[in-house]
């Protein structure tokens, strides 16, 4: 839940709008101060969707007219106030989410934006084939107010205010619990984001849900200040752009972003249409778009953004921060000893997981092939083999990701081909990724905190648990920096306790050491080797043999798919094969030697 | 301070001249009147916005010349463009912001498009402000608003006045009455209403037995179906109803190709599309030639003068109902001060609600008198052909710049 401290500078600005609405009289004034805070509420419905979760909809209008259509329709032929219809309007927009989103959800990138685009055009043209070309509000002279026809304008101004607070409020709510760090790791990358935990389809459907519902919210709203309803009003391209364009001006994925968006855009294009359409008509539209040019040339990822990094740059010249990477280097120093001692091999334990004759093809490729291995609990398995030998996709089909044509995935003894990535994970499974993926804006913390509920039941847990999992992996001293600030070792680290904090009994590790310096890499192995001794299982898959032979208990030699050998690491590094094939020139000499 | 004292002196100067019989110069000095014009000057309907100022600045330039309002010391005219954009939002802030900033309108004309007239007069109504409307809607006046007043015969009236004349003309013509009736239209709001009166009322009226019936969304992408259709079902009479030239031209140009055009099957519209000037920079005057569409107002015979300047001051080829309609309302706000004896809105309101101003001089028939709904009594329509490369009016007799002719099989 949003503290109250979290939401005062919100409360002021409320206040503050609340404060300029009950001065300005002039009606057209304040009609604008209206339309300000709809576009913004329209801009946040958007911005919960898509700027939490990087699913882009170019149709937020099927949910806006749904609930303009809800307002006018109930309006004219059930008599209802739109106190009334315009939560029933939410409900309808709600709906609406649910059913646009479980096809839609299939799809992703550009394809799902292109899908979007689609619906508001459907409905507008079911709304005109429907007869509803033009529909007007009633006009109510005997109890305007039950029926939300106010004389004073300023009204809607605040019934417009206290909307916008109570989704602001729900968008903060959602920001900093596990719903909005869900969406912020699916945004991020969608296939970590299961294999971290996360039903991801569950959280998209009520993120275009609780989206879907705040846009039927405010489209009746829009209803009641327009008192006209016209398919292309509220079903448009440009309704929908509206969101968009809010949003991405004043900065896409934060709560001030449709606000500031909506609350300079607003006001200025309605300004240049006062003052030019009637002298230069069409020349607004040219001053607007040029300007939105400029300001998403020079703050390209929005206002709020840009205003934000600036002001921590400005910050980032105090003493504070030039400490901070002393204190890091300093907790780390203690595991980068470089002569590893020996480690007492195991490969004793009761078997975690076993695969049985797994196999996967791409068409004619044969990219895994009938392999099949033990793990036992507490050790370290390496998988090595060279490029395309198939290790990633063999990864891929033990967390869910593929499905096996043939084989089995045995973890504490039940078969879980078939189970989704999310499901696999919190059975405790928990995987890093080869290409990292970190959500560079959030801090360390946070970015670990993501992993963490899938064992946390509440938000006091994940922290604690994120805490932990950062003090494992020695980033204590770097847990408050920005993850773009880090060095691709500290990334490295930050993804492993990530994976870490949702307690993973056994731990799936692709290409951690990829991108390190030596040195780099013996820390990272010293982290990895501390959590073996927990008890944490691991499987590895690595390039960089000479950390690798330190670290592993066993290997597994891939090649073309197939297994080429199953080995202790001694006789795998000896066998002429191996060395001849996968390791090189060098190691054959080193064999003989 | 020293600007409220020397006003002061002036009222008082020209109140006590006034008094002293010096009624010359206070005519001479009586503050202008303010008129709104609200229409789309900029965007998509931006063209048929410009031309309805023409009409505008010509009314109140003729009003002005005849002497301005003479019951208010021959007051005269002002005009105050506003630009109600292109969408319905655009149009309710337009309106917020002439009610709010403008306060000294008598009354108002706009806003092209029907729907954004429902906005604007949504605006208009509570601020008690008459407007003058060409838009046809019938929902326009069927809401119980007092402050709207639409000089043009609604939608559903339009098709009930013309198609019978047509009837009569096309049996005079050709001996025979038209027995079956074919539907090509788009589907926008205007088109869908005339078509539900045509359909439920008028055709089993008539006795047309309605043959065909097709509905495109604009843009039309292909009118080759449709006029296939057509030939096929060889109507007598066929309803073309599109609201944008390009749809227009595709259609036509298709039943040209297909040997139906130059009246082989005689095509009514009933929009003012058809008759745009716009339409002859995209087909020639033969592909056009006979057609004929019902309108709510066009330039007829009376008109002669203002069709002329029209011309010479806009280099405008005809003029439609957008610049006549427009005009008239200039004339028609003039009438309602010179009743009302006050430049102020509600004594203006009222004297359109109250007042019959005689024959109507720049709508087609009626008078210029509104009924409980805000309606025009006696609006009629216009119908208009193409006679070699211009729109003339040819019916009612009354008005007709040219005798119809009914294109021969």
């Amino acid at each position: 839940m949003p503290t109250l401290r979290s939401l005062v500078p919100v409360l002021v600005a409320a206040a503050l709008y609340a404060g300029l609405a009950a001065i300005v009289t002039n009606s057209y004034y304040q009609l604008t101060l209206t339309l300000v805070l709809v576009w913004a509420i329209f801009g946040l419905s958007w911005n919960l969707l898509s700027g939490y979760t990087g699913l882009v909809s170019f149709g937020h209008a099927a949910f806006f007219g749904l609930g303009a259509y809800t307002t006018a329709l109930g309006q004219i032929y059930l008599d209802l106030s739109p106190w009334l219809l315009i939560p029933a309007g939410a409900v309808i927009g709600c709906l609406a989410g649910l059913v646009v989103g479980i096809p839609t959800f299939r799809l992703r990138g550009h394809y799902f934006a292109l899908a979007m685009l689609a619906y508001p055009l459907a409905m507008l043209y079911v709304f005109e084939w429907l007869g509803f070309q033009e529909v007007t509000l009633p006009i109510k002279r005997e109890s305007p107010f039950a029926y939300m026809q106010f004389s004073d304008p300023r009204l809607y101004t605040l019934v417009a205010l206290a909307m916008l607070v109570a989704v602001v409020v729900i968008t903060r709510a959602i920001e900093g619990t596990r719903f909005g760090m869900a969406l912020l790791a699916i945004k991020q990358n969608e296939a970590a984001a299961e294999a971290a935990g996360i039903d991801t389809l569950s959280w998209k459907l009520r993120a275009i849900a609780l989206s879907g519902a705040i846009a039927g919210a405010v489209g009746a709203f829009y209803a009641v200040v327009l008192l006209v309803v016209t398919p292309p009003s509220v079903f448009g391209m440009l309704v929908s752009a509206q969101a968009l364009t809010v949003s991405m001006f004043g900065g896409v994925g934060t709560v001030w972003g449709p606000l500031i968006g909506a609350a300079v855009l607003i006001p200025v294009s309605e300004i240049l249409h006062a003052e030019l359409g009637a002298r230069i008509p069409g020349i607004q539209g040219v001053i607007f778009g040029l300007a939105i040019m400029a300001v998403i040339l020079l703050a390209p990822e929005g206002v709020y953004w840009r205003v934000r990094d600036r002001l921590r740059q400005r910050r980032a010249g105090s003493p504070v921060t030039d400490n901070r990477p002393a204190a890091v280097e300093a907790s780390v120093v203690s595991f980068a000893a470089p002569p590893l001692p020996a480690r007492e091999r195991r490969r004793t334990g009761a078997v975690l997981l076993s695969v049985r004759g797994l196999s996967k093809s791409f068409g004619g490729l044969k990219a895994v092939q009938n392999v099949s291995f033990d793990v036992h609990e507490g050790m370290i398995l390496g998988i090595i083999g060279p490029n395309g030998a198939g290790k990633t996709t063999l990864f891929n089909l033990l967390n869910g990701f593929l499905r096996p044509d043939a084989g089995q995935v045995i973890v504490d003894g039940r078969d879980r081909v078939g189970e989704r990535p999310h499901q696999l994970a919190r059975a405790g499974i928990g995987r890093t990724f080869q290409v990292m993926r970190p959500f560079l804006r959030m801090s360390v913390r946070d970015n670990v905190r993501v992993g963490a509920y899938l064992r946390a039941a509440s938000e006091e847990e994940a922290r604690r648990l994120a805490d932990e999992a950062v003090d494992r992996v020695g980033l204590r001293g770097a847990a408050d920096r920005i993850a773009g600030q880090l060095t691709t070792k500290e990334l490295r680290l930050m993804e492993l306790a990530r994976a870490l904090a949702g307690q993973p009994r056994l731990l799936l590790l692709d290409e951690t050491l990829a991108g390190l310096g030596h040195g780099e890499a013996d820390e990272v192995v010293a982290v990895i080797r501390r959590l073996a001794e927990t008890g944490i299982t691991i499987v590895i898959i690595e390039h960089t043999m000479q950390a690798m032979v330190r670290l592993v208990d066993h290997f597994l030699v891939l090649d073309h798919g197939a297994v080429l050998m199953d080995g202790e690491p001694e006789r795998v590094t000896r066998d002429p094969q191996v060395i001849e094939a996968y390791l090189g020139k060098k190691w054959v000499a080193h064999a003989h030697a | 301070m020293t600007g409220t004292i020397s006003s002061l002196t002036r009222r008082g100067f020209v109140g006590g001249s006034a008094a002293l019989g010096l009624s010359t110069v206070a005519r001479a000095q009586a503050p202008a009147v303010k008129v709104g014009l609200i229409v789309p000057l900029s965007g998509l309907y931006a063209r048929p916005g410009a031309v309805m100022r023409m009409g505008a600045e010509l009314g109140v330039a003729d009003v002005n010349a005849a002497g301005g309002i003479k019951a208010l010391g021959g007051a005269k005219l002002e005009l105050v463009a506003l630009d109600c954009g292109d969408t319905v939002e655009k149009a309710k802030n337009a309106a917020q912001r002439m009610v709010a900033q403008e306060t000294d309108l008598v009354a108002a004309t706009g806003a092209y498009l029907s729907s954004f007239t429902l906005a604007v007069s949504e605006v208009t109504e509570r601020a008690a402000l008459p407007l003058l409307t060409l838009s046809y809607s019938d929902l326009l006046t069927d809401r119980g608003f007092r402050y709207i007043f639409q000089t043009a015969a609604t939608a559903a009236a339009q098709s009930a006045l013309g198609l019978p004349e047509l009837m009569k003309l096309a049996e005079a013509a050709s001996g025979k009455r038209p027995r079956t009736v074919a539907i090509a239209m788009d589907n926008t709001g205007t088109s869908v209403a005339t078509a539900k009166a045509l359909k439920e009322k008028l055709f089993p009226q008539l006795d047309l037995k309605l043959v065909m019936d097709e509905v495109w969304t604009p843009p039309l992408s292909d009118a080759t179906p449709l006029i296939q259709k057509v030939r096929s079902t060889r109507p007598d009479l066929f309803l073309f109803m599109p609201n944008a030239v390009a749809d227009a031209k595709l259609g036509l140009e298709k039943m040209n190709e297909f040997g139906l055009g130059q009246g082989r099957v005689p095509t009514i519209s009933f929009s003012i599309t058809i008759a745009e000037p716009d339409m002859l920079q995209s087909v020639s005057p033969d592909v056009v030639q006979g057609i004929m569409t019902i309108v709510a107002n066009w330039g007829v015979k009376g008109q002669e003068r203002l069709i002329a300047d029209v011309k010479a001051k806009y280099g405008e080829p005809w003029a439609t109902q957008n610049i006549v309609s427009t005009y008239g309302d200039m004339w028609l706000i003039k009438d309602a001060l010179e009743k009302a004896g006050r430049a102020d809105r509600a004594a203006v309101a009222d004297a359109l609600r109250t007042g019959d101003f005689g024959p109507s001089r720049y709508y087609p028939g009626g008078r210029l008198q509104f009924d409980e709904k805000g309606r025009r009594i006696g609006a009629g329509v216009v119908i208009v052909q193409w006679q070699k490369g211009v729109p003339v009016a040819v019916f009612p007799d009354d008005l007709a710049l040219a005798p119809p002719f009914w294109p021969k099989r």
